[in-house]
């Protein structure tokens, strides 16, 4: 089943599918890549196993743990990453 | 080859040690600046070993080599294009597969490295143990076990760098991506080998199937037609993976890591919880992470402004005293009058104002970097610093602009972005200081109410989310969302951190000093030469007709400039007396916009050397020039209501 990453509870565990780009918006393409990239570049490949450890509240990051490192990561981005559970 | 003079360059992760490697190797041999038209640090430093001189520039901590922020452009183009004699691959042991990520983008830009394997104590801490002499056949580039913190390995190091730039090294292992990229990737290295590039013939068609904008811009200059072959073939990978061909590429280099790292090293699971973990889920729980985070800050804020303030008034009496001196020696004339008033009390300024608050300001945040915390009050207060447009990490500048927004501005540069850095520099200004704090509180908090001054800061908080809620928007740029590593809790390397806080100090003093000896001189010139009241004439229209204030506050906010709480000085002595319920012409009104004003107009001119230091001349000026504007306008309005309301 596929899922956001921001819908996982503390604990559960899924794998990447892909990342979501921002809009379709023409004019905001650019800026969907950088976001892309910078997670990539933080490990977020597809295919990539992630657990989630806790979230913030208020709607805030959440802490995933993700190849022998643990990262936060704003709610926003979060929502864009689809896992599979 | 023996050469005179070897430049290595210290490149690796963030917080993997590289700084306290640095300092190790450099001692007190260096020197802080800007890398050139950047807000971004450059740390240089000198060493000899065995008749070498070693010239080391510490590079910015870096994820990877693509061009997100300034950081990796700098130290991409440093590496590839200056072309150091060697670069020193800074690895935390304790997270390899990431740390080696970045090692195999250094691998392909064909640089001589070496590898320090940092961190090796932390590592074993968790369990895991790293077979170093495997990692290096693997590699096929030297790696040397190191535990900066305790100095284990540093010679070693040296020794093996100096080697390795004097005899070379054997090839590094090619790093072969799967075979659908591995062919495109050699097709277009052939084409791009025909170009006169000053980087690597692979490297750079790796990055032009990657859609670097930088790389393919340059290409594109040189021939055209090679960037539509590479899109063609990224094309291609694309719709064999069903991935944009840079997903493919990171994502097989990520596997590459961590294969690589699953070889090399065994982890022993942990039998108990150890003392750090226990501490990161104490530190950023839920609701126990707040009362935490709330007492760390407000112990800091006592911390540094119990010393600031004791230590400040302890200079002033003392540069008290040294007046009579000084007066009794040359007298009241001109001259000595523009000599004190301008060039001294300008560096008595420096000296009582910055130096008392830096100097604890910087070893405490050098301390809560280093030790991990700073990350956890970014986790923990992302959400709300959302709301202005920027996420966790500038909670902290912002806390401190509250004490003085010098530290604040310098401490913007925990930000990632250009975008980011000036956002929160903006913000960061508007922040009431100690010094505010003083007019706010010692006029209208003592002759208006206790409210009114509430209520001052109330609209300040409010001003600061509607300005940074525009400027948000307005600024050109991608915004970020917060993503970072919260590395394990560590006790931070304590000659690191004095060291640190030292260079940075001493670059603040060089900076920052000559200008705000100059803005005092200026105005005090402006004074002796008796162009005070013409000038607060000329301003008449704007204070006494837009703002209904009485002409000689004029003067005040000019002095104001030098140190805010001169404002409330000044007007002390130009009213002739301190208790200002007894001034005609000045009633609450005046007392609330005249403190407004103050509050918003400019930041103190140590603020504005901060600005130019930090964001360059034209940033620094514009951000001055939008506040004075910006304070009138408000000031203005605020006057309107107030009188509307009857007071």
């Amino acid at each position: 089943m596929e899922k956001k990453l921001s819908q996982l509870k503390p604990g559960e565990t899924g794998v990447i599918v892909s990342i979501q780009a921002l809009t379709n918006h023409r004019h905001r393409r650019r800026r969907s890549w950088g976001f892309q990239r910078r997670l990539e570049d933080m490990g977020l490949t597809p295919g990539t196993k992630i657990m989630v450890v806790k979230s913030a509240p208020f709607h805030g990051p959440i802490e995933i743990y993700v190849r022998g490192s643990r990262l936060a990561i704003g709610r926003g981005m979060a929502e864009r990453i689809l896992v599979s559970v | 080859m023996k050469k005179d003079k070897i430049i290595i360059g210290l490149a690796g992760n963030a917080n993997v040690g590289k700084s306290v490697i640095f300092n190790h190797l450099t001692g007190l041999h260096q020197h802080i600046g800007n890398w050139p038209g950047k807000t971004v640090e450059k740390a240089e430093g000198t060493l000899h070993f065995k008749g070498h001189t070693i010239d080391v520039i510490d590079l910015p901590g870096i994820y990877s080599l693509s061009t997100f922020s300034i950081e990796e452009l700098i130290s991409r183009e440093y590496i590839a294009v200056e072309n150091p004699d060697l670069v020193i691959n800074v690895v935390d042991a304790s997270v390899l597969e990431r740390n080696l990520f970045f090692t195999l983008q250094l691998v392909e830009l064909e640089t001589p490295i070496v590898v320090a394997l940092n961190q090796m104590d932390m590592a074993k801490k968790k369990g895991i143990k790293i077979d170093h002499e495997k990692l290096e056949r693997i590699l096929g580039v030297p790696v040397v076990p190191t535990v900066a913190t305790s100095h284990a390995g540093i010679y070693e190091l040296m020794q093996t760098s100096v080697d390795v730039v004097e005899k070379g090294t054997g090839k590094p292992t090619k790093i072969r991506y799967g075979e659908e990229v591995e062919t495109r990737i050699q097709k277009l290295s052939e084409m791009v080998s025909k170009l006169q590039l000053p980087y690597p013939a692979r490297w750079a068609a790796i990055k032009l199937l990657e859609e670097d904008e930088q790389i393919g811009g340059r290409i594109r200059q040189l021939d055209p037609e090679i960037v539509s072959a590479a899109r063609k073939l990224a094309e291609e990978i694309e719709r064999i993976h069903g991935h944009s061909c840079s997903t493919v590429i990171t994502s097989e280099r990520y596997e590459i890591a961590g294969r690589i790292a699953r070889e090399v090293q065994e982890i022993v699971p942990l039998r108990k919880l150890p003392m750090r973990e226990r501490l990161h889920a104490l530190t950023t729980h839920r609701i126990l992470g707040y009362p935490v985070m709330v007492a760390v800050i407000l112990s800091v804020f006592f911390a540094i402004f119990s010393f600031g303030d004791y230590t400040s008034q302890l200079l002033g009496t003392l540069f008290e005293n040294f007046y009579s001196i000084y007066e009794s020696l040359f007298g009241t004339g001109i001259l000595a009058t523009l000599i004190w008033g301008g060039i001294i009390e300008g560096l008595i300024a420096g000296i009582t104002i910055a130096l008392p608050y830096l100097i604890p300001f910087y070893l405490v945040l050098y301390f809560l970097e280093d030790s991990g915390y700073l990350s956890r009050i970014a986790f923990l207060m992302d959400s709300l610093m959302h709301k202005i447009g920027l996420h966790g990490k500038a909670f902290i500048p912002m806390m401190l602009g509250y004490g003085c927004n010098v530290p604040a501005c310098l401490g913007c540069r925990i930000m990632e972005t250009e975008r980011e850095r000036f956002l929160a520099t903006f913000v960061v200004t508007l922040v009431p200081c100690a010094a505010t704090s003083v007019i706010i509180l010692g006029l209208v908090g003592a002759y208006v109410g206790f409210e009114w001054a509430l209520l001052l800061y109330v609209i300040d908080l409010f001003i600061i989310f509607v300005l940074g809620r525009i400027a948000f928007k307005v600024l050109p740029g991608e915004p970020t969302g917060l993503i970072m590593e919260m590395h394990d809790y560590r006790t931070p390397h304590l000659k690191t951190v004095v060291k640190q806080a030292w260079f940075r100090l001493k670059e603040f003093v060089i900076m920052a000093f000559p200008l705000i000896i100059a803005g005092s001189f200026i105005i005090k010139l402006v004074d002796v030469l008796g162009l005070l009241e013409p000038i607060s004439n000329v301003l008449s229209p704007v204070t006494v007709v837009w703002l209904g204030l009485p002409t000689i506050t004029g003067i005040t906010l000019i002095f104001g400039v030098i140190r805010k709480e001169l404002t409330l000085l000044m007007l002390a002595t130009l009213f002739n007396t301190a208790d200002f319920a007894s001034v005609a012409g000045f009633g609450p009104v005046q007392m609330i916009v005249f403190t407004l004003v103050a509050m918003l107009y400019i930041p103190c001119v140590a603020t504005i050397a901060a600005l130019v230091k930090e964001q360059g001349w034209r940033r620094a000026l514009f951000i001055t020039f939008f506040e004075i504007a910006f304070a009138i306008f408000v000031g203005g309005i605020a006057y309107r209501i107030l009188m509307l309301t009857g007071m």
